[in-house]
């Protein structure tokens, strides 16, 4: 007789054994620069929410009146009866902001990705994806019947030829890539990716997760960072990590609207966002737009902490970002330093081997604008006694 | 991830006068021993292994990793360079007693008391002939790799040189390595000695091999087993096929490529040369001839082949049959280069030497060829000036 649910158990405690198993921990109370997490008083170094707008008072205060005025859930999927006011007005602004003629907001970011990228490219067609692309692109493109080609990381020659195969076999050909490449902090040469396509009538399409809100004046993200905004063909983004909230964006064209959301199936099948959601992510924008100060703060914070740790010997590696890795080298000794700097108050995860290179284990760190002068000398001392009991320093 | 007792288990045999033909002029020192002895040929064995078991021990000490136990032979073949190395982070025991001098038997039942034992890989220390010798005891069964130190090492189980050898073996003990194809060539000695340089694909064995990953979460990759990987490029070839029900597929050598035969349901050979048309086996193990025939009837042909050993030889090594008329015929544009990304990251060129050095040209100028990695995902890769 099968067992039929036996393999969940096995499976499970493969990955423990493994240690590979999530251990979840807890967060008490809000994502804020300093906060409780697992009953111990932390600073945050590893929360995505680069300008600390997560908890900010007009995001809170949005939410809480969308509630009063909305409700609390949207009743449907956006097709059919869950297409509020507040949504649309949210794309409108988002438009303005990206510099771009139309927007449309996904339930997540992944949704995004997982449902635009195999519309854009079928049979006959190719994608070409940067090596080190997010999972999310991975699983996109996995969903296609196009032909993938891969391009080594960044590297701009390689996927000059790579265009150039593809310009003789394929109909259309799409370059998709990450902005930010969130382990090593380092941003995409969108530029040049962008000449390099128009050179053969490529499509372009960018994730900017790590750089919504983070890179390019006040925070608008990879196109405006190289003066391209409005070229690049999809702009991807989201909300969850600088603007604080969740969702997923995409930005372009309103032919590329048009088209994203009838035919994106994660967007077509998911009920829409909650009022106070959407109402908070377009507080969002506003304080972007008003506060230009949270934007200035992570970036100082950033310089600040990064020369600190650079002057302690530490090793940030090539991060153009507020995402600093302390490269640590074994992975052992990156798992020993997250533990040991947890313990002296400071939260920060290993990223070990096999997600980057085995000598290569780092903790990523990722800067909050929220963070005091104070709050961040209280972290460097943490590393920089955790470091030099472990003989990283 | 633990260390298995297999894991720990290792076979150790070393081929004595592996290499000693080669500065005096001679292709290996199979049956030619007393020749390459008075031509003043001199171990290089000692030295390899005295590299390997150096690195091998800082790095075990480095790691923490204990209970490693060498199953080796007695005497040149294993035992005297243990023992002139001293303590290590190990133990050791002679598991067989060599006769005088060595020969490839001693290698072969050697590895049978491996095989009898349980070890989770064998080390050796030679060249093309030892890893044949191995492989003809243990085929695909354990893993092997190589340190190279012979005349010839065109399979692909040797590593770079005794350091790399060690640092492999480490990953292998901590589970970070999975294992993939490794050829075994070696020369052809029939035809060699009837005065050709054909080197022979003998068979396929297996060897530690970095895995490929996907990310299954934001900080969390996973190992996909080289198999999976193999059966998603099966999946691509197969549905080419289905769409291209005109085209004659030949099939070349390798176990990459066997998989696809696998996936569509015939039964290919593994180290030759096979044709299939709309889904069906037409011949197996063709020869120049009969490629070059079948080539007359079929106007559309696809030619489907895998880097074949160390150097990465997509033509040249292990399938001359393929020859120059045969590649003219099928034309560079048809040629379907496939590779499971593990080993592709351990071939840093694809090679031809087709024997006709005009062709050699015509692929060499390309530059770059498309190797399949996966279901409809390709990679552009370098191909040797």
């Amino acid at each position: 007789m099968r067992d039929p649910s036996g393999f969940m158990r096995e499976e499970y405690q493969t990955l423990v054994e493994k240690g590979f198993d999530w251990k979840l921990r807890v967060l008490e109370g809000p994502s804020a620069p300093r906060c409780r997490v697992d009953g111990k008083d932390v600073i945050m170094l590893c929360s995505n929410n680069y300008l600390n707008l997560s908890n900010h008072p007009r995001l809170r205060q949005a939410a809480k009146e969308a509630i009063d005025t909305h409700g609390v859930g949207s009743g449907s999927v956006r097709p059919i009866a869950g297409n509020m006011d507040l949504h649309l007005k949210v794309e409108k602004k988002l438009a303005s902001f990206k510099r771009t003629e139309s927007s449309l907001i996904y339930q997540t970011g992944f949704a995004a990705n997982a449902g635009l990228v195999p519309q854009l490219a079928g049979k006959g067609d190719v994608i070409i994806s940067d090596e080190l692309n997010h999972g999310s692109i991975i699983d996109g493109v996995r969903l296609t019947k196009s032909d993938r080609m891969i391009f080594p990381h960044r590297d701009m020659g390689e996927l000059e030829k790579v265009l150039k195969e593809a310009d003789k076999k394929y109909k259309r050909i799409l370059v998709v890539t990450d902005g930010v490449f969130s382990m090593d902090g380092d941003i995409q040469h969108m530029d040049k990716i962008q000449d390099l396509a128009n050179e053969v009538g490529a499509m372009t399409f960018v994730d900017d997760a790590h750089g919504e809100g983070v890179i390019g004046p006040d925070g608008r993200g990879i196109g405006a960072h190289f003066g391209i905004a409005g070229k690049i063909d999809v702009e991807m983004g989201t909300f969850s990590k600088a603007f604080g909230v969740v969702g997923g964006l995409i930005a372009g064209s309103q032919d590329l609207v048009n088209f994203a959301l009838n035919k994106s199936r994660t967007w077509l099948l998911s009920g829409s966002h909650p009022p106070q959601v959407a109402a908070a992510q377009f507080a969002a924008i506003d304080v972007l737009e008003t506060e230009p100060e949270h934007v200035n703060n992570l970036w100082d914070n950033t310089k600040y902490f990064k020369k600190e740790l650079d002057s302690m010997g530490f090793d940030t590696g090539q991060s153009e970002t507020p995402i600093t890795p302390v490269m640590v080298g074994e992975s052992h000794k990156a798992k020993a330093l997250s533990e040991r700097t947890f313990e002296l108050g400071v939260f920060a995860l290993p990223i070990v081997f096999p997600m980057v290179a085995r000598d290569k284990a780092r903790i990523r760190t990722m800067m909050n604008a929220g963070l005091t002068k104070d709050d961040l000398n209280d972290a460097l001392a943490a590393f920089e006694k955790a470091g030099k009991e472990l003989d990283i320093i | 991830m633990p260390i298995t007792h297999r894991m720990r288990t290792i076979g150790l045999v070393v081929n004595p006068i592996a290499g000693m033909g080669g500065r005096v002029g001679l292709k290996g020192t199979d049956g030619v021993l007393d020749k390459a002895l008075e031509l003043g040929g001199k171990p290089v064995a000692p030295g390899k292994m005295s590299k390997f078991l150096d690195a091998l021990s800082s790095l075990l000490k480095n790691e923490n990793v204990e209970g490693i136990e060498w199953l080796t032979c007695g005497g040149s073949m294993g035992a005297s360079y243990l023992e002139e190395f001293g303590e290590g982070p190990w133990e050791w025991e002679v598991v067989f007693e060599p006769g005088d001098p060595t020969t490839a038997e001693d290698t072969n039942e050697a590895c049978s008391v491996f095989s009898e034992r349980d070890a989770g890989l064998i080390v050796f220390c030679g060249g093309d002939g030892t890893g044949r010798d191995i492989w003809k005891v243990v085929g695909n069964e354990i893993p092997m790799i190589g340190i190279p130190s012979g005349v010839k090492m065109h399979s692909g189980v040797f590593g770079m040189n005794p350091e790399a050898v060690a640092f492999i073996v480490l990953r292998f003990l901590l589970g970070e390595l999975d294992v993939a194809d490794g050829e075994i060539l070696d020369l052809d000695e029939e035809r060699y000695r009837a005065g050709e340089w054909h080197i022979r694909l003998f068979g396929i064995a297996s060897t530690p091999n970095e895995p490929s990953y996907v990310q299954v979460g934001k900080m969390h990759a996973e190992a996909v087993p080289e198999e999976d990987v193999k059966i998603e490029i099966a999946e691509h070839i197969a549905e080419d096929m289905s769409e291209n029900k005109d085209t004659l597929y030949i099939l070349g050598s390798g176990s990459t490529v066997a998989a696809v035969s696998k996936e569509i349901g015939v039964d290919c050979s593994l180290l030759g040369v096979d044709a299939v048309y709309r889904g069906e086996l037409l011949e197996k193990d063709l020869n120049e001839d009969r490629l070059l025939s079948l080539l007359d009837q079929y106007e559309k042909v696809k030619l489907v082949l895998t880097p074949i050993g160390a150097q990465g030889f997509i033509l040249g090594r292990g399938n001359l049959q393929l020859s120059p008329a045969v590649i003219k015929r099928v034309g560079l544009n048809d040629i379907v280069i496939i590779c499971t990304p593990g080993k592709l990251r351990r071939t840093p060129f694809l090679r031809v030497d087709t024997g006709d050095s005009d062709l050699d040209r015509e692929f060499r100028a390309r530059e770059y060829l498309t190797v399949v990695t996966g279901y409809r995902t390709m990679k552009l890769w370098k191909i040797a000036q």
